[in-house]
This record gives structure tokens, sequence and C-alpha cells, in this order.
């Protein structure tokens, strides 16, 4: 064969391999297990129940979801820096709770009842952090106390009975939950502002962790906090305001869910920490410390509410809902340690 | 003194009421690679400490560029210019070698508020930065550390020591679980190092791999300074080993065998 014959194939050969290569890099990425799986349970939702693919039903997924996910996105950015929080259900539940108290018992404005209890979350956060950071004890068992007394207080504060919130009008409630029909070819969408919300949320934290200087300590601090604190990196600091950071979006979060749902009830929240901690697991955020991925968690989030909601619309009971996700993080776990253990017997 | 970089002088260290370290004083000067020796528990890794800010010295005084200084944290040794490789040479596995170089002092670009770090210009830096400690094989700045092998790990840090310009670099057991071609690599880092006007401090178990490598050694036996200025090209391995062990002493540049005068204490 001659030189000009063999160069055309040899070249489509190289464009080949680097569409090979590209495809294999693509799926050695930790989010590419959840994506694959997240994009199979829509075609089987769908195929498998005709009321799937509707723009109802679709509403109903986006009503809930974004709430949840604001909560996972913190726990994202803390989970990387190598702790996490048990409290945020109960910062969720408490901290609408507060609110209305304030707006109903005190008559204060909603805007400053809603400033009150952000403060409080910040107040929550800034106690745990403190306590894992300078009293060394395991976020474990500090969120774990943390949760027991937040709730505590939701159900004090209430006798336990859900606090209205209909009565009151203004405009940051549609700023904070606001809602809009989006017509679509599978007929019209009805989108809440949390959605916007979560999105410009999953936005600012993935550039932060991945962008920004803040991002490369809160790595390296779950990474390796000793390295990184023999290098100036302000190791507590840096987890303190990610335990702020987490407990002021489950309160934005708690906040938001009332709103919509008009009611505040001080049980709510209840075991949303073990389902946001799934979904960012489940995303390939490692528990760990050290690597974490905020798009790993929008599709964790994604696909956690996507099988909730599917396999009632296929008629599975919605009580085996846990069966399910206890599977997929005992899948997803074992999918991220054998990739893991692949790359690094690669290099 | 022009060419003195660091004195300790008559530094003691006492952990609660056990004494690490008794009146000892020791000078490192400019370009120099000086090999730090002793037995476990010597006070090699106490003295170090005290260097790195780890823990403070319980008497006595630093001096550093002919100034007094006072090293209370990890921070003081770094803006003095004292960097500290340890063992595990202290990277973050996750992170890739560019951002372990610049950890703790990111570059940034754009408005401040975005607090944005300037990759690229990390990246360049760290490529530039291995092919000048002596790696040699083309390795991508974005790679994590966990890709690296010990030798290269090694080489990541003692670049990152000579980019902030450390005055000196202290290399605690760099050449530990490393085989024969790394341990040689990273002999030739330190060398570079010290070229490109840098001192060291550079503690090993093997004798060996100190011998290749420093100017001078320093002996420590039980918290004191037994010798300070061997030559590694006068002197032997083995009157070395026994000068650590107690079986010779050094003094006045003369290696004299112990209790050789009827002396049975060691020598200060």
């Amino acid at each position: 064969m001659s030189d000009a014959a063999s160069a055309q194939p040899s070249q489509e050969r190289a464009t080949s391999t680097r569409i090979v290569e590209t495809m294999k890099k693509a799926l050695t990425q930790p989010e590419a297990g959840p994506l694959g799986l997240l994009i199979m349970a829509l075609i089987v939702f769908s195929l498998l129940s005709a009321t799937y693919l509707t723009a109802g039903n679709f509403s109903n997924l986006l009503m809930f979801t974004p709430e949840l996910g604001m909560i996972a996105l913190g726990m994202t950015l803390l989970m990387t820096a190598g702790e996490f929080d048990l409290s945020v259900g109960s910062v969720f539940g408490f901290s609408a709770v507060l609110m209305w108290t304030f707006i109903n018992e005190a008559g204060v404005a909603l805007e400053l009842a809603f400033l009150i209890a952000m403060g409080v979350a910040v107040f929550i956060g800034l106690v745990n952090g403190l306590m894992v950071t300078r009293l060394h004890i395991p976020s474990f068992l500090v969120t774990l106390g943390m949760l027991l007394v937040v709730r505590g207080a939701a159900l004090y504060l209430t006798s336990g009975f859900p606090q209205r919130t209909w009565r009151v009008e203004a405009p940051l409630k549609e700023i904070i939950v606001g809602d809009i029909m989006i017509p679509t070819p599978i007929g019209d969408l009805r989108v809440f502002m949390s959605l916007f919300w979560f999105i410009l949320f999953a936005v600012i934290l993935g550039y932060v962790l991945m962008a920004s200087k803040w991002g490369n300590w809160i790595q390296a601090a779950g990474g390796n906090p000793l390295a990184a604190t023999a290098r100036g990196v302000r190791v507590g600091r840096t987890k303190v305001s990610l335990f702020i950071v987490t407990a002021v979006l489950a309160a934005w979060a708690g906040i938001t869910s009332s709103i919509r749902v008009s009611a505040a009830n001080p049980n709510s929240g209840t075991t949303y920490e073990l389902e946001v901690i799934a979904m960012t697991v489940i995303g390939g955020t490692v528990l760990g410390g050290g690597k974490g991925t905020i798009v790993g968690t929008v599709i964790g989030v994604f696909l956690l509410r996507v099988i909730n909601n599917g396999i009632i619309q296929v008629g599975v009971p919605g009580l085996a809902y846990r069966i399910f996700i206890g599977g997929i993080i005992l899948g997803m776990m074992a999918l991220h340690s054998y990739m893991r253990r692949q790359q690094q017997a690669a290099a | 003194m022009a060419n003195e970089l660091v004195r300790m002088d008559h530094v003691d260290k006492f952990y609660g009421r056990v004494q690490a370290l008794n009146d000892v004083s020791v000078t490192i000067n400019r370009n120099e690679i000086v090999g730090l020796l002793g037995d476990n528990g010597a006070g090699k890794s106490t003295l170090i400490k005290i260097l790195s800010g780890v823990t403070p010295l319980t008497k006595g005084e630093i001096h550093f560029n002919g100034q007094r200084v006072d090293i209370n944290d990890t921070n003081d040794a770094i803006e003095l210019g004292i960097e500290t490789i340890y063992q595990d040479s202290a990277l973050v596995n996750q992170l890739s070698i560019a951002r372990n170089m610049f950890l703790g002092r990111e570059p940034l670009k754009g408005p401040k508020i975005l607090n944005r770090m300037d990759t690229r210009f990390m990246n360049e830096v760290a490529q530039k930065l291995m092919g000048e400690v002596g790696i040699t094989k083309n390795i991508p700045p974005n790679t994590p550390i966990v890709a690296l092998s010990g030798g290269e790990r090694q080489a990541v840090a003692i670049a990152r020591a000579m980019y902030f310009d450390s005055e000196l670099i202290i290399l605690d057991e760099p050449t530990n679980n490393l085989g024969v071609a790394e341990t040689q690599g990273v002999l030739r880092f330190v060398r570079n190092a010290r070229d490109s006007g840098h001192s060291c401090i550079f503690i090993a178990h093997n004798i060996h791999h100190v011998f290749q490598v420093v100017n001078r050694i320093v002996v420590l036996r039980r918290g004191e300074v037994v010798a300070d200025d061997i030559d590694p090209k006068v002197s032997t391995i083995e009157e070395v080993e026994q000068v650590i062990t107690g079986d010779l002493e050094f003094i006045e540049g003369e290696m004299v065998a112990s209790g050789a005068n009827g002396e049975t204490a060691p020598a200060g």
C-alpha cells in the first residue's frame, strides 16, 4: 500500500480513537453512572405509564424537587469539606414555624420575620460549626444533637400544631415561590420560582467549588486537613462557613415549602437529612470529603425525585419507595468505588 | 556572618517534664545542605517542628537573616521563608499538582468579589516548575496527586518550596519508601534547589542518602548536639554511625573513641 493511500484511513482512525478517548473519559466521570440511570428511569417510566410524560406530572415533579435540592447543594460543599449535617431536616421545619409564629403571634411583617428566621439559621449553623471545629466533636454527634434540639424547639413553640400561613400577602412570597405557567408541547407546565432559585444556587455553588479559591480550600479541608493547615488554609473557618451555608439553604427551603403548601408544620422535614445525603453521595460526592460535584448532586436530586414520582405513576406502592432508594444508594456506591479503583490502577 | 541564614541559640524544649532538646545551638548557612542525623528520640523531629512553627521552643532564641524572630505557628514560618516537606509531603491527594502548589496562596484574577483562581497561570507555572525541579517526564499540571509516584510527589513539594522562594527547605525523610531511581531523582531535586540559592536541612534514616547530597552533617544524641561540622568528604559512613550511637565522639574535627580519655558522659 502506498503512503498516500494509507494516510486517509489512518487519519480517520486517529479521529475515531479521539472520539473513543473522549467518550471513555466522560464515562469515567463520577456523574456518568447516575446520569445514565436518570435517563434510563425517564425512558422506562414514559414507556410504562401513559400519564407519565404529561405537563401535569412534570409540574408535580418540579414542585418539591428544588426544595430538597437546595439543601443537597449546601450539603455537597459541606461534605466535600469532610463534614455533614443531620440537622437540616429539623431546620427545614423549624425555620418556617418560627417565621410564621412571629407573623401570626407577634404581628411582625413577613420580610422581617423572614430575616429573623434566616438569622436563627445562621446561628444554628454557627453553633454546629464551632462545636465541630473548636471542640473537635464529630459532626455526626453535633448535628444529631442539633437535630433533636431544633425539632424539639419547633414542636414546643407550636405545641405540635401547624401554623397558618395564608393570611398575609407580601411580594416576598411571590419572589420566593410564586408560580408561572409555561406552555410546552405536552401541555402547560406549572413552574415555581423555587426552581429558579435552585438553579441560581447550583450555579453559584458549582462555581465556588470548582473555580474559586474558596473551593480549593473546601476540597483541601476535606482531602487532607493537616496538609491544608500547614499551607495556611483556614480549615476551621472554611468548615464553619459551610455549616452556615447549609443551614441557611435548609431554612430557605423550609420557608419556601411552607408558603407553597400554605402550612408550616413543626414535623415537616423529618428524615430529609437522610434523603439529602443520599442525593449527594449518589451524585458522586465522597462522604469522607475531598471530592465533591454540584453537577452530580443535581443529577442525584433529580434521580431520586424522578424515581419517587415514577414508581407511583407506574403503580408500585409508594411505600416501596425506600426499597428503590436504598438499592440505588448501594448500587451507586459500588459503582463509584469500582471506578475509583479502576482510575487508581490506571495511574 | 553574612553567610548565615538561620541560627538557633541555646534552645531548650520541654514536653511537660521530658526534655527533648537541651541547649541546642545550630547554624544553617546560605546555599548549604545540612544533614541532620540522630537515633529515634534524639530530637531531630522536635528541632524541625520548632523551625517550622508546629511547636514553640521553651527557651532560647532563633535568628533568621540576622534578626531575632518568634515562630509561633506554621504561617510565621512560611512567611519567613521556611518550608517543611514531610514524609507524606503534606499534599492533598484529591487536588491537582497546580492546585496543591498554590494551596493557601492561590493567585486570583478578575473582580475580587468573584474570588476566582487564575487556573491558567497556576497550570503554566506548575508545568514549568516540574521541569525545573528535574521531572523530565511530561506530567500535565492538572493531574491529581493520587496518580503520582512517591518521588513525583516529593518533586511537587520541592517545586512548591522553590517557587515561593523559601530560603530554607526542611526535608523530613524525603526518600522514605522510595525506589532506587526515585531516590536519585529526589536527591537531584534537592541539589537543584541548593544550586538555585536555597538552603536545606535534610533528614533521612538512610545515611547513604545523606552522604550523597549534604555539605555538612549535624548529629543529635538525646536532645544534644554532639557534632555540628562533620564533613562527609572526610569522615566515613561507619564513623558517623558510631557518633550517632555514641561509640565515637567528634571533637574539634577529630573522631575520638568514646571514653578513651576516661570520660563516660558524652561531650556536649
